[in-house]
């Protein structure tokens, strides 16, 4: 599973790639013609009809759900045309409705593409995790909204073998990958390296035995942290001695791909790996600390805010003119994206999550490192 | 005109701390409920102004003429003010939804939509009735209070009022321009031709959608696309206008100076807010019809809370009020709109301020 801890607002959500549109299609996307083209005034009545059915958006009904370890679930998909198509190994946004908000996740596809069309998502539930507790919660019939699929997780057409290395949810891009190659490639030589705390635990255990049992080019290799101890680089080497002739595939926590990433690198390996990122890791919240650092994504420029200190003025002291108007909290004219990080709203006292979410820079002072998109 | 309520430190104290409590208490109990009702008034929104636009494109006869008038500017107004004003204060930015963000909303009015988040969400709401720096105040061209400064033509106001009535979005759309400002030569051409971009833009698109694009998608029936249209705008212009004004110009609505409000605490703030602002009191289609700007002082001490809530908390708002001893300007929309009026006529006239009795 390919999953951010950030909670993905709608920045990133609707940031589509321009496309070239036909001179039609942009005419009949003016903002002229409003309200007769705007999607949601026809998605109130055909979702009224059909709640899969949409003008623009990919939606999919929840068709079965299945549990596949202790707090971990999939849930099968049928979307609609909006949809279109996927490639093995590439993952979609979930979007949630949790009271009234939207909530949006990245989760692989963890099946192969089917004939009849059907997409899995296979999803650990997280404490204390509003989506994924929300995910969890679905049952079928229920529709959700999604992304298109994205992403360029894939091996390439080398005849090298291949490696997936993976811990926790990060097996399941490549259980799209198996299920495509077991059709596709069946000679490629395939080792796959998943860790997971104990065999109990270990998501889809039975489905990769199966996978192998079948296919001989298969070899599979199933450790348990719980009981092996940790999975580094001296263990990945003891599994599969041959790794720095693979073309390797990595997916899993954010510590374990970047010990295998150092891995790779020391032996100079590095162009041989690819990786699916597993999302950020929460900054270390500390409400009583003198000052935070403070990241602006784009123009990666770095200060720091002292205690208490609004993130405007804070920003503005180290040269920085980010837009803003009352100072007050009211008027939201500095309003940006926070990427990562806990603040405290200093008129409510509220404090953040920390993950993706909109905040007004004059009434926040950071409790963690922050990242904003400034 | 009664006087202005000055609290004692502590009891100010105390008073901001209600407020505080009041908001914190309410903005947990935003949610599905209130995406819901924005989703839902956007959807009549844009299912009248369909309605509307189609009949008065593709209906026969006098009947279905007025019919498309009246959805058409039933759209407009329920899309400027219950939905386009609210959504761009950001009381729905927490659904994380593109179409409701209000840095992104643009609404169907000759106003740019940036032009209005600088001055109406910083200037008016931050300097609510400070007398220069409220350009909402007059709109700078009406004299509403002894302090502004009267001359000749100042007589003709309430001509001038029935002339902005009738054109509100177009007085709506110049107003960040701030024409009067260059005119006194205190803004440079360069400026002001950057001011005035933004407006010409949006003025354009919106003169060519009513007046050019949907007339001729009617072929021969464009006459009557372009003269419902007309009326509609018209409607929508009177009817946001009168609840505006009662916003800020009833007979009861205080005004400050700018030396009143040096070092303005928070608890004064919200003090100068309630006493600058009026209600008027209706049923809920009327409070929808308003954009719940029926509830003005509500909207003044809370401007990114979903609207709806505002009925809600009003009766917890009054109680407050009372208990402080602070007046809440409150009553029916023809004894408020009676008051304007007479304030425009009265302030026509030359007059002298009155000396402030504590």
């Amino acid at each position: 599973m390919f999953t951010v801890t950030a909670q993905i607002t709608m920045n990133s959500l609707h940031a589509t790639v321009p496309t070239k549109r036909s001179p039609l299609r942009r005419v009949l996307g003016s903002p002229l013609l409003a309200p007769f083209n705007q999607p949601q005034a026809w998605d109130r009545l055909t979702t009224a009809i059909k709640p899969t059915w949409s003008w623009a958006e990919p939606r999919a009904k929840v068709v079965r759900v299945v549990d596949e370890a202790p707090g971990v679930r999939s849930l099968w998909l049928q979307p609609n045309r909006r949809f279109g198509s996927f490639r093995p190994g590439q993952h979609l946004l979930l979007t949630l409705d949790i009271d009234g908000a939207q909530h949006s996740r990245c989760f692989s596809l963890s099946a192969a593409p089917r004939r009849d069309g059907l997409l899995r998502l296979t999803i650990r539930q997280q404490a204390g995790g509003p989506v994924s507790t929300a995910a969890h919660a679905l049952q079928s019939g229920q529709v959700v909204r999604l992304s298109k699929a994205q992403g360029q997780f894939a091996p390439t057409e080398s005849e090298l073998p291949l490696l997936l290395l993976s811990a926790g949810s990060g097996v399941t891009p490549m259980m799209s990958l198996l299920h495509a190659m077991a059709d596709a490639q069946p000679n490629r030589t395939v080792h796959v390296l998943h860790s997971g705390r104990s065999a109990e635990t270990t998501i889809f255990a039975a489905e990769l035995r199966e996978l192998a049992a079948a296919w001989p080019a298969l070899q599979l290799c199933l450790h348990a942290s719980g009981g092996d101890g940790r999975l580094d680089s001296n263990r990945i080497a003891g599994h599969v001695p041959q790794w720095q002739q693979c073309e390797t595939l990595l997916c899993g926590p954010a510590d374990f791909m970047q010990m295998v990433q150092m891995m790779y690198a020391e032996a100079g390996r590095s162009d041989q790996l690819q990786s699916e990122s597993f999302g950020r890791i929460a900054a270390k919240v500390d409400a009583n600390a003198a000052h935070h650092s403070v990241t602006t994504s784009e123009s990666k420029q770095l200060f720091t805010a002292q205690a208490g200190q609004s993130l405007l003025q804070a920003a503005e002291t180290a040269g920085l003119n980010p837009r803003f108007g009352c100072r007050r909290g009211i008027c939201r004219t500095c309003q940006c994206s926070k990427r990562s990080g806990t603040v405290r709203n200093l008129l409510t006292g509220e404090i953040s999550g920390a993950g993706e979410e909109l905040i007004q820079l004059c009434i926040s002072t950071p409790h963690s490192a922050v990242e904003l998109v400034l | 005109m009664n006087n202005k309520t000055r609290l004692s430190p502590s009891a100010l104290t105390a008073f901001e701390a209600e407020l505080n409590d009041l908001r914190k208490a309410t903005m947990a109990k935003v949610g599905s409920r209130d995406a819901a009702h924005i989703r839902r008034i956007r959807g009549v929104a844009q299912g009248s102004a369909i309605a509307g636009r189609s009949l008065l494109m593709f209906g026969w006869g006098p009947i279905s003429w007025v019919l498309g008038v009246i959805s058409l500017a039933l759209a407009k107004i329920i899309e400027n003010m219950e939905v386009g004003h609210n959504v761009m204060h950001g009381q729905y930015d927490w659904m994380n939804d593109a179409s409701l963000n209000s840095q992104t909303y643009e609404w169907d009015i000759v106003c740019d939509g940036d032009h209005w988040r600088h001055s109406h969400n910083v200037e008016h709401h931050d300097h609510t009735n400070i007398i220069g720096k409220d350009h909402d105040f007059g709109y700078g061209m009406l004299r509403l209070t002894e302090s502004q400064k009267w001359t000749p033509a100042t007589l003709l106001q309430p001509l001038y009022y029935l002339i902005l009535a009738a054109n509100f979005q177009w007085g709506v759309a110049v107003h960040d321009v701030k024409i009067g400002r260059f005119v006194k030569g205190r803004m440079s051409r360069a400026e002001f031709r950057e001011r005035m971009r933004p407006f010409l833009r949006k003025a354009g698109r919106q003169l060519f959608k009513d007046y050019v694009l949907f007339p001729a998608l009617a072929f021969w029936q464009w006459p009557r696309v372009l003269l419902g249209n007309l009326l509609a705008n018209l409607i929508r212009n009177l009817w946001t206008n009168a609840i505006i004004f009662c916003g800020h110009f009833t007979a009861h609505a205080q005004t400050w100076t700018r030396a009143e409000v040096e070092g303005e605490t928070q608890g004064q703030w919200y003090l100068r807010q309630i006493q600058g602002s009026s209600n008027l009191e209706g049923g809920p289609m009327f409070h929808l019809l308003s954009g719940h700007l029926s509830h003005q002082i509500e909207h003044h001490l809370f401007p990114d809370m979903p609207a709806p809530r505002y009925a809600e908390i009003a009766p917890q708002v009054r109680e407050i009020c009372a208990r402080y001893g602070v007046y809440y300007n409150s009553g029916g929309f023809w004894r408020q709109y009676g008051g304007v009026l007479a304030r425009i006529v009265r302030h026509a006239l030359p007059s002298t301020p009155q000396p402030v009795t504590a």
